[in-house]
């Protein structure tokens, strides 16, 4: 099973950070994980993007082209990343922060009002989690024990952002 | 039991892999996309006790792996694309002095301060002896995070054997990557130099520089190298070829654009073109050999880079000028995908 997730929004919103999470509960199940950033001279406020592949099989391409999930968490990450996402595949979208709706119908969305859900647990902050729940309730591209083991792992050093992390992350994956 | 996989960048790994294989001497001036490795041995140089220099320029960087090699020890510096033209002077008086030591470029786009994203623009400069001289340089080309380690590990050996730089040519999507890896065995055993420059007591005096003042002698001291380089090229190609028994083209990348290759062939494959892939790992000494006997028996090559027609140069010269070569080039620091191979592909059936 080749899953190829481009996470993509605004610098400082943890876009790589739950791109790593999928990479390490990737790799709880022992498959084949490629984590790429855009970097540099991405900043807070300015573009970022995160690839992500797992697979069972040896992983070629770093750069992912066309995704089978994507995760958008701004207006012009949406208005990129909508045309490339494979036929079938499942796109996320922040609709506290995106207004438009997806016009395909050959792929499935998800509208998660990420902000919105994660300030009932912290705030902003974990908007992220909120977002990667969503998705892998809708598209279990790992278990949800992988990433709650990335999760704890991640972020062992800090209690209050584990456990928010963690609430936030339920929180996603349990929403309607 | 397996061996136990971690997640690791590119850059890290390069890093991790140098303190493995006993680099003793770190120097290097900060540039994007290779920011981690200085990042990462200012920690761990340090914790292993031994030396870490954030020196005031890419210049001053390859001049003290020169005096670090000269003594004896194992040294590197790290830069990217417009740091490495500054270290060029550097690495030819390393050659003309016999000096080991290891350069890694995790190269950018190019020409000038170009920009941030990764590319392959270097391959001419780090192949050809990018500075004054009759000289080579071996130059290892990682596709992996794990053979950032690897080949960082083996640059140091083949530094000691020829008593010449050696470059690890890696490109900035590898060097930000993340991917599983194993971590290697330490190097426990350093060869011996007794050509070093590290006290005289109880020996003769050894002389370590690169200029000659006698005209009859000089031309004999740049024979020695270039026997040297003949050497390299008997004994140091490697590559890797896949699914080119059958195959009809034949794809030519290295890098993180072979790993686009890779995808385009397998994905080329499923719907029943035979293709295949040659990466070469060394590309100086390039593997014109395997590609020349390749040539006999396929219809075309596919050379894919992140460079605007350098690795082609090479491909062509073992191909020789009737072959079918097709070229697809990304440059300026944009990404090689899949698709773009997989359409050079179907353009040529």
């Amino acid at each position: 099973m080749l899953e190829e997730i481009v996470i993509s929004g605004f610098g400082g919103q943890g876009l790589l950070v739950i791109g790593r999470l999928l990479a390490d509960a990737g790799m709880i199940e022992d498959r084949n994980v490629v984590w790429l950033p855009s970097y540099g001279a991405e900043k807070r406020g300015g573009t970022c993007s995160c690839h992500i592949t797992i697979s069972n099989e040896k992983i070629g391409a770093l750069y992912i082209k066309r995704p089978t999930a994507a995760i958008v968490m701004s207006p012009s990450a949406l208005t990129r990343l909508e045309p490339l996402v494979k036929s079938d595949g499942i796109l996320v979208i922040n609709s506290s922060l995106i207004a438009d709706k997806v016009g395909r119908n050959d792929i499935r969305t998800v509208y998660v009002p990420a902000n919105e859900l994660a300030a009932e647990v912290k705030d902003d902050s974990v908007a992220n989690l909120v977002v990667l729940g969503a998705l892998i309730a809708h598209q279990p591209i790992t278990a949800r024990a992988s990433i709650i083991t990335a999760i704890n792992t991640l972020f062992s050093k800090s209690g209050t952002m584990l456990e928010a992390n963690t609430k936030a992350f339920l929180k996603g994956y349990t929403q309607e | 039991m397996p061996d136990k996989k971690i997640l690791m960048g590119g850059n890290i790994a390069i890093a991790e892999g140098a303190i493995l294989a006993g680099c003793h001497a770190y120097f290097g001036y900060p540039i994007t996309p290779q920011n981690e490795i200085l990042e990462h041995m200012s920690k761990r140089m340090s914790e292993e006790g031994r030396v870490f220099v954030q020196t005031e320029s890419e210049l001053a960087a390859i001049n003290m792996v020169y005096g670090a090699a000269a003594s004896g020890c194992r040294a590197m510096t790290s830069t990217s694309s417009p740091g490495f033209s500054l270290q060029q002077e550097g690495i030819s008086y390393m050659s003309g002095s016999e000096l080991p030591g290891v350069i890694v470029n995790v190269m950018r786009g190019g020409p000038g301060l170009g920009n941030i994203g990764g590319a392959q623009g270097d391959y001419f400069q780090a192949t050809k002896g990018g500075g004054h001289g009759d000289y080579k340089v071996i130059t290892l080309a990682p596709a992996s995070v794990q053979e950032m380690m690897d080949l960082t590990m083996l640059a140091f050996d083949l530094a000691d054997k020829y008593r010449n730089p050696v470059i690890v040519l890696a490109d900035g999507f590898l060097g930000q990557a993340m991917e599983p890896v194993v971590i290697r065995k330490a190097v426990t055993a350093l060869p011996e130099k007794k050509w070093a420059v590290s006290g005289t007591k109880g020996r003769q005096k050894n002389i370590i520089n690169s200029f000659e003042m006698d005209p009859a002698a000089f031309p004999g001291r740049v024979k020695v190298l270039l026997d040297k380089f003949d050497r390299m090229q008997k004994d140091e190609v490697r590559f890797e070829d896949i699914n080119l028994e059958d195959a009809s083209i034949a794809l030519i990348a290295y890098g993180s654009a072979s790993r686009a290759a890779l995808t385009a062939m397998n994905l080329a494959r499923s719907k029943g073109i035979k293709v295949g892939l040659l990466r070469p790992v060394t590309l100086f000494p390039f593997p014109y050999n395997a590609i020349k006997k390749l040539a006999n028996k396929i219809d075309r090559f596919i050379v894919a880079e992140l460079s605007a027609g350098q690795l082609i140069e090479d491909v062509r010269i073992a191909a020789g000028t009737e072959m079918k070569i097709d070229l697809v080039a990304r440059y300026g620091g944009a990404p090689m995908t899949a698709e773009d191979i997989i359409e050079a592909i179907e353009k040529a059936m």
